[in-house]
């Protein structure tokens, strides 16, 4: 179970802990401004009921003379209830009444008068001997025309009885929602803590290393479903990450591990050759070629890199892409020519993008490279190569289009991919990540690099918004 | 000449200042950046060599400080951050050029002889002559023993970088970054391509050829 210091770090409990704490400060209130308004209410009905048997007993006092006034208080005075009745000679000697031990005072001078006095056993009603023997009364003494004293009064206590019980009956109720509001608390608390923890071992599990754990989903779709699902989202993205960075990593260690190899064989054998000049001469230039390799593998890993993740260096500006599409042409046109192939443009002017000009320019020279790279001279057929730009529908489109050997619908999603060089172009030279680089500096400006058939050969595509 | 090589990668700065020395350059070596500000600003170099990240003193501040004080002597910046932004504030700090590590050490001997030609007058020159070849900056007219030599603009630009360089090996890589402006490498031989048309234009027909290629560095325009 919960221990308690950890239910209290809940949210809900400091929630409910902070509503009982406004409720019972309400209650409270409540409670005084009812107790202050029954006291008031209370006070004046007794004494309009003091002045109302006040005022009887004086015309029973007229009408009828001492004698029925006697009658009439010793009558009144033998009911039970709140009434306190005293009348006393002129002289103050006790005549008839419920209470004995009258302040001297009170007979003495007319007027309205609060004091405490002694119960004579009697006087309690039938509800038991719970009240305390010690009384408080408020009284009014008169005198009467026959010249007897009257005191009418009424036991305080009762009053306060009354208003005990009204004030028993409201801490009940307020206590009962406290206990109520604690429960209810605690159990969401629990539930809450409940759906928490689950999330939290399973981020628990993941940090250990399963990145295959998923938090669990319940059918309530709440918000706790919304955030489960959120974050399964999320571990989905960071899977497919790692699985890409591990297989990055095994391809790179091919990669690099296979030259360097090469490199220090070449290395070694050169140290044996000490002897034959030329053969060591040959050995080192080829190290020094290997490694040119190496760099160049390497480079194009850091350019994918940088160009995936948009840092600054991959900034973009305001560029010309006619003028860098028309640049890299007729860099490349010279070259075609050499190798027996025809270097066509068709490139729109006056096009400008928001983009990289370094990194578009090497992506269009790796296309360009590709497509004299794969060339296959054969007879009767004239080597093509056709660079184009065009602006359609608000994007730019620039295609590098051959008439070679293309590469098979099947293997056109595949060869974008890091490292992907199918088996024909194996004997080529190349690091095998012309084409992920091109798809990555496509990618960075929020376009994409297609392979289209070009019937015969292919048709890269890089399409970015223009 | 005279090249003060601020460089704390002590094997690396030994190494140079051996290749500088057998290149017949006289090569003084500072191994970090307060040092090397001192010495500096406190002699005469024809070019600075400066590593971009150094100890005590960062490599770009060094320059910074130099071009303040107006020392306008070329420096060379040596980097392993190879990005364009990176060679931008490279250049803006004061740099004359930026070579990115790893190098070749022909690359680097190449910038540096081309560097300290600069600070001679020849950059400003509105016509400039190799061996009867000549080049005119303003009309963009070339001729060769006084017989018109038609060019396309790139090729003429090529052959003006050539040309303000004469008599010094000129690099593939430093062709395309001062003719195409580019800073890639290029895979392909598709500078000898364009050398070989430039050569075929100024040199065909001539006994003595002007254009020349020096094996595992570059190329070179000379008499």
């Amino acid at each position: 179970m919960y221990r308690l210091a950890e239910l209290w770090r809940t949210t809900t409990v400091r929630l409910t802990a902070i509503f009982m704490l406004i409720f019972i400060v309400f209650a409270v209130g409540l409670l005084g401004l009812i107790f202050w308004q029954t006291t008031i209410q209370l006070q004046r009905q007794q004494a309009e009921q003091i002045d109302r048997e006040t005022f009887a007993i004086r015309r029973i006092d007229d009408d009828g003379g001492f004698r029925a006034t006697i009658l009439a208080i010793g009558q009144l005075a033998s009911q039970p209830g709140p009434g306190i009745y005293y009348l006393a000679d002129p002289t103050g000697q006790k005549i008839v009444g419920n209470v004995s031990d009258l302040p001297s005072e009170v007979v003495a001078e007319p007027g309205t008068y609060s004091f405490n006095y002694d119960r004579t056993p009697g006087l309690s009603d039938g509800g038991g001997d719970l009240r305390p023997r010690q009384g408080n009364a408020l009284v009014r003494s008169e005198k009467l025309a026959s010249g007897l004293i009257l005191v009418v009064g009424r036991d305080v206590v009762e009053r306060r009885g009354f208003t005990a019980i009204v004030f028993q009956w409201f801490a009940i109720g307020v206590g009962g929602i406290l206990l109520f509001s604690l429960i209810a608390g605690i159990v969401t608390s629990v539930r809450v803590l409940r759906r928490v923890d689950t999330i939290a071992s399973t981020s628990n599990k993941i940090m250990a290393g399963d990145l295959s754990e998923r938090v669990p989903v319940t059918r309530r779709n709440d918000e706790f479903d919304a955030l489960a699902t959120n974050l399964n989202a999320m571990l989905d993205r960071i899977e497919k990450l790692m699985q890409g960075m591990k297989e990055v990593t095994d391809n790179v260690a091919h990669d690099l591990k296979t030259p360097l190899t090469r490199l220090r064989n070449k290395a070694e054998s050169a140290l044996l050759e000490s002897k034959d000049e030329a053969a060591r001469r040959e050995a080192l230039e080829t190290t020094i070629e290997e490694s040119d390799k190496l760099i160049r593998t390497f480079n194009a890993l850091l350019m994918i890199a940088r160009a995936e993740a948009g840092t600054p260096s991959g900034a973009l500006n305001e560029i010309d892409l006619s003028a860098v599409v028309s640049d890299v042409a007729e860099l490349y046109g010279p070259l075609a020519e050499d190798q027996g192939m025809v270097l066509e443009t068709d490139i729109a002017e006056g096009l400008h993008i928001h983009g990289n000009r370094e990194l578009l320019g090497q992506a269009l020279v790796n296309l360009i490279e590709n497509a004299l790279k794969y060339y296959e001279p054969a007879e009767g057929k004239q080597g093509l190569i056709k660079v184009s730009l065009r602006s359609e529908g608000g994007r730019a489109r620039i295609t590098v289009g051959d008439n070679g050997p293309g590469i098979p619908e099947v293997d056109r999603g595949r060869v974008v991919e890091r490292y992907v060089r199918l088996e024909k172009s194996r004997s080529q030279p190349g690091s095998g990540l012309g084409l992920s680089l091109v798809a990555a500096v496509a990618r960075l400006h929020k376009g994409e690099l297609r392979l289209e058939d070009n019937a015969p050969g292919v048709r890269a595509v890089i399409d970015l918004p223009a | 000449m005279k090249i003060l090589l601020i460089e704390d990668d002590r094997e690396a700065a030994s190494y140079l200042i051996q290749a500088l020395d057998e290149a017949g350059h006289v090569t003084h070596h500072a191994s970090d950046g307060e040092t090397g500000y001192a010495m500096a600003s406190s002699m005469d170099y024809d070019v600075l060599v400066i590593d971009r990240m150094l100890p005590r003193r960062d490599g770009l501040s060094i320059i910074e400080s130099l071009r303040a004080e107006e020392d306008h002597t070329p420096v060379l910046i040596l980097s392993a951050l190879g990005e364009v932004d990176d060679r931008v504030t490279g250049l803006r700090a004061g740099g004359d050029d930026y070579l990115v590590k790893p190098y070749a050490f022909t690359e680097l001997l190449a910038r540096i002889e081309v560097l300290a030609r600069r600070s001679s007058p020849a950059e400003a020159a509105t016509s400039l002559e190799v061996g009867g070849l000549q080049l005119d900056r303003l009309s963009r007219k070339v001729e060769r023993d006084g017989e018109p030599i038609l060019l396309q603009p790139r090729e003429f630009r090529l052959l003006e970088y050539l040309m303000k360089n004469a008599g010094k090996v000129v690099t593939r890589t430093m062709l395309l970054e001062n003719v195409w402006d580019y800073h890639f490498d290029p895979q392909t031989n598709v500078i000898d391509v364009h050398m070989s048309r430039l050569r075929a234009k100024i040199d065909k027909g001539h006994a003595n050829p002007l254009l020349h290629t020096i094996r595992g560095a570059g190329y070179m325009i000379r008499d």
